[in-house]
């Protein structure tokens, strides 16, 4: 049952290495080595959009395996709470941003679209670096 | 999506398992006993052993229900405190890798006057 267990918290892993991947790759090739086409953004902000919310669901999903086996939630405090509940800010902003990029940079200037993903890159930044706080003070 | 199915079916299939999980597992607290009294001038001693088991993977230290450390080595002491004048509750849970209580625990009432 143990195999199972971990089998469980590991397909949640994947995903949410998938998920950062894509949320702070998308958004730094957005910008670099060179800032890319219009058409290819929208693409970058559709993967980055996704990966906020794989990000999100997938942090739900270690919660949710440990619930199912145990009936209880992880328990963290301290420095580790804060950072996760970074995390879940980063999630709600990065994906709120990917949201509006994709419903109204049509009408921005390469400038907003410039600041879109220079937030997306900060706001991923700060998420993996939360992170490397939550897997070491909890 | 096909993975997000095969976890699903994961959840469903592989069934609740809570009362068997803690069995191997198991805590210790040799220090302080059980009613035992101490100064709110001084810190408490924990003198513990945690056997994490086959799914547990280190402990957590709790008093008065909140958890105060992390217990990252599965043998020795650690302090706490000083306490406030009154009865507390220190208690060890076994936890697994994501930091979820498996169900083992150990628990001792200090008495602080």
């Amino acid at each position: 049952m143990i195999a199972l267990e971990n089998l469980n918290y590991t397909v949640v892993q994947v995903a949410h290495n998938f998920g950062a991947a894509a949320i702070v790759g998308g958004s730094v090739f957005a910008l670099y080595p060179a800032m890319q086409a219009v058409a290819v953004q929208r693409k970058l902000a559709w993967l980055v959009g996704a990966g906020w919310a794989v990000q999100a669901l997938s942090g739900m999903g270690f919660a949710a395996v440990s619930y199912y086996f145990y009936g209880k939630l992880p328990d963290i405090h301290g420095i580790a709470l804060a950072a996760l509940l970074i995390k879940m800010l980063c999630a709600l902003g990065g994906f709120s941003i990917a949201v509006l990029y994709l419903r109204h940079a049509a009408g921005w200037t390469m400038e907003q679209r410039r600041a879109a993903w220079q937030r997306l890159i900060a706001l991923g930044v700060t998420a993996l670096t939360a992170a490397a706080f939550l897997r070491w003070f909890a | 999506m096909r993975l997000f199915y095969a976890f699903l079916a994961l959840l469903v299939f592989g069934g609740p398992v809570p009362a068997a999980l803690a069995a191997d597992a198991s805590v210790t607290i040799s220090s302080p006993r059980e009613g035992a009294k101490s100064s709110p001038k001084r810190e408490v001693d924990i003198v513990y052993e945690v056997t994490p088991g086959p799914n547990g993977n280190h402990a957590h230290l709790y008093v008065d229900g909140g958890e105060a450390v992390v217990l990252r080595a599965l043998k020795g002491s650690q302090a706490v405190g000083p306490l406030a004048v009154g009865v507390h509750e220190i208690c060890i849970k076994v936890v697994n890798k994501a930091h979820t209580p498996i169900g083992t625990q150990a628990c001792v009432n200090v008495n602080i006057e």
